[in-house]
């Protein structure tokens, strides 16, 4: 973390990383050159040109996409060509789909088309909007009968069976990881209980970057109790005393919020070294990432810690015996961990009431894309994906579905017809796609669907680290490949795209290799009228994807 | 001791072993690019993929053998990748790169050769002439042919092709974990990614002591030697320090 944090101060400081500081940065850490220039080339967050006074970041990613961002973006443009002192950047997915399109200047979120008044004004910092925040039901506590599960844990005369009572409830609960991956909850927190390596730690990962996925960002502004508690719990159970919450630096209200959050709680006794009075110790720092996609893969995470390139490691081991500097380490979702407290406090014959028609608990999903009301969404697991959108106000402008993703941008497209499928992990797997980041993005009737397909695997290759071979020519060739479609409207080869759809699969090292081709090859499924050269024989990859894996 | 089988043979390692190190104590040889016994392995290629029962296919250069595992190192869906992504890697390769001095062979075109990848064949082609071949890709499999990535001729000892560079990562660890040289890393990220000196400096420009380690370890024409001639007696005094052969 030091280097990277090191490299932060320097580009705050100067605005940009020179030739000059990193040769000083270098001398002075002793840290060789080629480590400093791996890393400042691969994180975007880092400059090594001077910056303007403005920059206008904007979103081209999926939900931005359906908003018609590329037109937008170029009219923007054309009205700013040739303002001084003013850039305009291409981003991928901001965090903030419910705005889209959408845009970032200096660093303040923003619809597209609100960028250029908003430029003229230079704004500075990113005010947390006032007014009422709705009730979510998650949250067990009324305002001063916060941090009561960890009170009570840390009160339990015998912290060991508390302990363990609190991974069986949470087995009991059949909580899975909300980041993407559905690992359960439960079991991750028993097997890192049981690693005996000291020390352990607990990272929440919010560093949530998939196109369509914002509802960490919101949990983290207006629940970071939750997030905190769940830190916590997860710390008390694994024996770990320090915390980290892996933020993506797009996420400066929630920065914001977690800071004040971390503050109240220290104050009140409830960080630090003897929690309460307690044998219990713990710390929690924010740890801002340098920025991209790849980052949320937890072992790219551990290695954007341990201050190198942002790939992902060759798994097993996995984070919970061998995590961060070697040690066992509990890695959460925000979304995970802010799920707990209410769990663990109301009880699981509460939780599995929470759902509706035999699922249990409940869900945030952030829903973008062709809705009137585009946000985030917390709804009794089980809700159909037909409700979910009427909750959202309805397609948008008064058009039928035609297709939706129900869990962001990898998960695979579904047609209108599948859209009375209950919310809940195996029952969307069972339709052909996957809960993954918990991100509903609904495509109206009337939008091409080779585009929005292209749009998504020109992300994945963007957002490839470049770590291995079949991820960093696969998602590259497939992109050429269907860019040279649109352009010219000639056939994919589909042999060539089952070939890289098959590599990609089977043998990239991380889950973004996996899904690279998903939104490809289920729109030639669901659609083959719309993907030239995929002829209705051979829909599909027709490959057979290894279990769990799609 | 860890016991295990690989291709219904029984075979056993010390513990820290890895699959692909078990396999060479029974002869077989698994299909690698990026890794070496001297290095640290690092599980890029994907070329040394085997099955061990479970759902993914795994490195065995970089995966622990354990105990009762069943591995399985050939079978068609292993064949199917092994040449795909043999193909996927000639699809950026210059035709003529393995043409150049080398320590050792190129191993990516013996590869290509032994797993039968789609490729047109640089021989079948060495008497057409016109264009200038070095910078030519061709489409392998199928897979659209890429180009345009920079030669770099500054350094008096080693050249290096980009293009031809397929990001094992073997100079790399030759440089700086072989040779404690620390000078060479990787700049970029994903299909930009290039391997680079210090902060992407131009190998001759950049604090490379030419050792010559990264040309060594590279499997392809990306690193290979310059070969010099002494120059003409008439040549001195002329300033002229020689002239490169190729």
């Amino acid at each position: 973390m030091r280097l990277i944090r090191e490299l932060e101060r320097l580009q705050a400081e100067r605005g940009y990383l020179d030739e000059a500081s990193l040769g000083e940065l270098s001398s002075r850490l002793g840290v060789p050159l080629y480590r400093l220039e791996g890393l400042v080339s691969f994180y975007p967050h880092f400059k090594t040109e001077p910056a303007p006074p403005v920059t206008i970041s904007v979103c081209r990613d999926m939900s931005c996409h359906l908003a018609g961002a590329e037109h937008v973006a170029d009219a923007l443009r054309k009205e700013l060509a040739g303002t001084e002192d003013l850039a305009v950047e291409e981003a991928s997915c901001l965090g903030c789909c419910e705005l889209a399109p959408a845009a970032r200047v200096n660093g303040h979120p923003c619809q597209l088309q609100d960028a250029a008044e908003l430029a003229s004004s230079m704004p500075e910092g990113d005010p947390v909007p006032d007014g009422e925040k709705p009730p979510w039901r998650s949250d067990p506590y009324a305002e001063d009968e916060r941090y009561g599960v960890l009170r009570a844990a840390l009160e339990s005369p015998s912290p060991t069976d508390e302990a363990e009572r609190i991974v069986e409830a949470l087995q009991e609960s059949g909580l899975r990881g909300m980041g993407g991956a559905g690992f359960p909850t439960g079991l991750k927190w028993k097997l890192v209980r049981s690693e005996e390596a000291r020390p352990k730690y607990v990272v929440c990962n919010a560093d949530e970057s998939e196109p369509g996925t914002f509802k960490d960002r919101v949990i983290m502004e207006e629940l970071p109790h939750l997030v905190v508690e769940g830190i916590a719990l997860g710390a008390f159970v694994v024996g770990a005393e320090k915390g980290i919450i892996y933020l993506r630096h797009e996420y400066g209200r929630a920065k914001a919020a977690l800071e004040a959050e971390l503050d109240r709680a220290r104050a009140s006794g409830l960080l630090g070294s003897g929690v309460l009075g307690s044998d219990f110790s713990l710390e929690i720092e924010i740890f801002v990432s340098p920025g991209g996609y790849i980052l949320g893969e937890e072992t790219a995470l551990l290695e954007a810690l341990e201050d190198r390139r942002g790939e992902p490691r060759n798994k097993p081991p996995f984070p919970g015996q061998v995590g961060l500097d070697g040690l066992p380490t509990l890695m959460n979702n925000v979304e995970t961990l802010a799920l707990v407290p209410g769990i663990l406090r109301r009880g699981v014959p509460w939780w599995e009431s929470a759902g509706r028609d035999g699922h249990a608990g409940l869900k945030f999903i952030s829903v973008s894309g062709h809705v009137e009301r585009p946000g985030v969404y917390e709804i009794p697991t089980g809700t159909t994906v037909a409700e979910l959108i009427e909750l959202a106000g309805g397609v948008s402008d008064d058009r039928a579905l035609k297709a939706f993703a129900p869990g962001g941008a990898s998960s695979n497209f579904l047609p209108a017809d599948h859209a009375d499928v209950p919310i809940d992990f195996a029952t969307i797997e069972e339709r052909g796609s996957m809960m993954g980041s918990g991100a509903l993005v609904v495509v109206g009737e009337g939008t091409p669907l080779l585009p929005l397909a292209a749009n998504v695997v020109r992300f994945f290759r963007n957002e490839s680290c470049g770590k291995c071979v079949p991820c960093r020519l696969g998602t590259q060739k497939a992109t050429e490949m269907l860019e040279a479609t649109l352009e010219s409207g000639v056939p994919l080869d589909w042999s060539v795209i089952r070939k890289l759809d098959l590599l990609l699969r089977e043998t990239s090292i991380c889950g973004l290799g996996y899904v690279a081709l998903n939104p490809l090859t289920s729109v030639a499924e669901h659609w083959p009228e719309e993907v030239p050269g995929c002829s209705a024989e051979a829909p599909g990859s027709g490959i057979v994807a290894p279990h769990g894996q799609r | 001791m860890i016991d295990l089988t690989i291709d219904g043979r029984a075979v056993q390692v010390p513990p820290g072993a890895t699959i692909w190190e078990a396999a060479r104590l029974l002869g077989i040889d698994l299909p690698v690019l990026c890794h070496d016994p001297r290095l640290e392995p690092v599980g890029v290629c994907r070329l040394c993929l085997v099955e061990v029962g479970e759902p993914k296919l795994t490195a065995a250069c970089v995966r622990g053998a354990e105990d009762g595992m069943e591995v399985r190192t050939s079978s068609e869906r292993l064949e199917v990748c092994r040449r795909g992504l043999v193909e996927l890697l000639l699809s950026d390769y210059p035709i003529d790169a393995s043409g150049r001095p080398k320590t050792g062979s190129d191993a990516l075109l013996a590869l290509a050769s032994e797993l039968g990848a789609d490729w047109p064949d640089r021989r079948s082609r060495s008497g057409e002439t016109g264009e200038a071949p070095r910078s030519r890709t061709e489409p392998a499999g199928g897979i659209p042919a890429g180009q345009g990535r920079p030669l770099d001729g500054t350094s008096k000892v080693i050249f290096v092709d980009h293009q031809a560079c397929i990001l094992c990562d073997r100079c790399i660890r030759g440089c700086d974990d072989l040779q404690v040289n620390e000078v060479m890393g990787r700049t970029g990220k994903g299909y930009q990614t290039r391997i680079a000196f210090d902060l992407d400096a131009p190998m001759g420009e950049s604090t490379c002591v030419s050792c010559g380690e990264c040309e060594k370890v590279c499997p392809t024409g990306a690193l290979s030697l310059r070969v010099w001639e002494e120059p003409p007696k008439d040549a001195a005094g002329s300033g002229n320090t020689g002239w490169e052969v190729l």
